[in-house]
């Protein structure tokens, strides 16, 4: 396995008055994907293209196994990138796309040709080896962009947002397919992405960015249920805020008291972050606190829209066996269903 | 309905090109095959051309000046483009506008002042020839592979290639040229067959090629002068045919 681990340390790049990367660091472990996640203009492509060798940061080092190759240009630092769309050469077969690398390592033909095989094998497209890539389908085209990627067994793959111009469903089976291929070949991955789901989805840990620099960089799950920052909170997954009075570690929602996770101020208001699964609406209760505005089935859950008394709008996820009584314009009693919260300044 | 609207402005430019081109092209033949002396036709003047000794060595000359200007066409033109278009420089513009010059510059002009103010080393080589028909040849060279540059998703495949391991040369010879083939051929096409018909500068610069030697020729024998001309015809066809047959078409057809 020629998997290496990377490090970028203390990078920085602008470009004119726009701060792209702002004394980022980042680790990513051998035969670990690691996604950046964030909102267009983070600065997590900035990252990858960094980390490419097709940006060249201000200042700061990129290492490979600990070896420095910050100035190693793009074509010596052997990674596999796979980008948005369209980066498959028109002029060459699909074979012959996926044979190229290792064409430049001036491998034979019949080795790179069998190399190119083996890996158009594992992406299901062998039977397609001698058409042209006009030829194909956008999936297919990003599979064949992946086996060109890995034919040369790069240190590090590099995936820059290689599923956003694909349709739903093709999206949702080439990410499995992605993550299949990595965790067999073993190869560090760093994948960008503005999609949360298919980050969540696949990675072993998913960074958050945000102007520049890494806000939280966790688990899934740890993103998800402990956040560090009000910003993470926000960006992943759905989450409410809502405004709450602190006093002594406990904030007070729809009039029952929780403890405060991560306090702001001390005491006076403060929003309260919770997630729309943690809140259970109650028909037909004696002490109603909310009303409901709607009601959209979704399946096995209904997402649950009520406006409490002061005007704020809460977004609750249910199971839809007991949501049948919650009718659009019901008086309901809302209730914090997790003991902790997340708490941030207003 | 629409297909015969579609026909009428076929039918007007072929109009124009039967009466301008062929038309004098067909006369011409028809002169140069008329044999005086003995009346009636013949091929005395093709036969003449041919045994003339310098009709080779001027047809060779200028075909080697023409090859050598596509060579210098492509060589400063494909990497400077392809980098304007890669670099969003602001530097675009200008070069657009600088690349247009040479249609506003009269050719005499250029010619004096080339005369003029070259070094003697350079009006002593041939050589200069060639330099000149580029900056000559460079509106349509320019465009050609600019148009090209432009429909082609320049920016990601060239990023593709060098991430792969291509260095800068060789993503230029491996990717971007046979991707951007047609506009290249189209390039070779016009600057190849301007430099092989260029008279003004080469005679104002006193240099010897077929144009200049063919006007020559017909000073004494017009016959002869129209033979010549009809018979290197043949060869930039020749060698046209043979660019496309060298370099075979591949993905460009059937694509959407």
């Amino acid at each position: 396995m020629s998997s290496k681990s990377l490090t970028l340390n203390n990078i920085s790049k602008r470009f004119g008055n726009v701060t792209a990367l702002d004394n980022f660091n980042l680790e990513v472990g051998v035969g670990e994907l690691v996604a950046l996640l964030g909102p267009s203009g983070c600065g997590k492509t900035t990252a990858l293209r960094v980390v490419a060798g097709l940006e060249h940061q201000d200042k700061g080092t990129v290492l490979v196994a600990e070896k420095n190759i910050s100035d190693v240009p793009a074509h010596k630092r052997n990674m596999g990138m796979v980008f948005q769309a369209y980066s498959l050469f028109p002029n060459l077969t699909v074979e012959e796309n996926v044979a190229f690398g290792l064409q430049m390592r001036k491998v034979n033909k019949s080795v790179r040709l069998k190399k190119a095989h083996q890996l158009l094998d594992l992406v299901g497209l062998d039977s397609q080896s001698k058409r042209f890539t006009h030829q194909l389908s956008g999936g297919q085209q990003q599979r064949v962009a992946l086996a060109r990627a890995l034919a040369f067994e790069p240190e590090i793959l590099l995936l820059d947002e290689p599923l956003s111009a694909l349709d739903a469903q093709v999206r949702v089976n080439l990410r499995e397919e992605i993550r299949r291929l990595q965790l067999s070949l073993g190869t560090t991955t760093l994948f960008v992405t503005h999609d949360q789901e298919e980050a969540m989805a696949i990675s072993d840990r998913v960074g958050v960015m945000n102007q520049g620099v890494l806000e939280q960089i966790d688990t899934p799950d740890a993103l998800y249920n402990k956040p560090t920052s009000s910003f993470v909170a926000g960006f992943v997954g759905t989450m409410n805020r809502i405004p709450a009075q602190i006093s002594d570690g406990m904030v007070e929602i729809f009039g029952s008291k929780v403890v405060a996770l991560k306090r702001g101020n001390e005491s006076g208001q403060v929003v309260a972050l919770i997630r729309p699964e943690s809140i259970s609406v109650i028909a037909n209760s004696s002490q109603p606190n909310a009303k409901v505005l709607t009601r959209s089935f979704m399946g096995a859950s209904s997402n649950i829209i009520c406006q409490t008394g002061d005007g704020t709008i809460v977004q609750s996820l249910m199971t839809s066996a007991s949501t049948g009584e919650l009718h659009p314009g019901s008086s309901v009693q809302l209730r914090v269903l997790s003991s902790e919260v997340l708490v941030a300044n207003v | 309905m629409i297909k015969s609207k579609f026909q009428l402005p076929l039918v007007f430019t072929l109009l124009i090109l039967g009466f301008f081109v062929f038309v004098p092209m067909i006369s011409a033949f028809e002169y140069s095959i008329r044999t005086p002396a003995k009346g009636g036709y013949g091929w005395d003047s093709y036969l003449w051309a041919i045994r003339e000794e310098e009709f080779l060595y001027y047809i060779i000359r200028s075909t080697w000046l023409a090859g050598v200007t596509v060579l210098i066409t492509l060589f400063v033109l494909v990497p400077t483009l392809t980098w304007i278009h890669l670099s969003n420089s602001k530097v675009r513009g200008l070069i657009d506008g600088l690349s247009l010059l040479p249609l506003v510059i009269p050719v005499v002009a250029f010619a004096v002042g080339a005369q003029i103010s070259f070094p003697e080393f350079v009006k002593n080589t041939v050589l200069e020839l060639p330099f000149l028909y580029f900056v000559l040849a460079l509106p349509y060279a320019y465009r050609a592979l600019d148009i090209g540059l432009s429909a082609i998703p320049l920016k990601t495949i060239t990023e593709a290639a060098r991430s792969a391991g291509a260095n800068w040369l060789r993503t230029i010879t491996s990717v971007i040229i046979p991707v951007i083939r047609g506009s290249v051929m189209a390039t070779i096409a016009l600057t190849f067959a301007l430099s092989l018909g260029e008279f003004t500068l080469t005679v104002l610069l006193h240099w010897d090629t077929f144009p200049t030697w063919v006007t020559y020729v017909a000073q004494e024998n017009i016959l002869g002068a129209i033979a010549i001309s009809m018979m290197s015809l043949i060869l930039p066809f020749l060698l046209l045919t043979l660019i496309t047959l060298f370099v075979p078409e591949r993905s460009t057809q059937g694509r959407k």
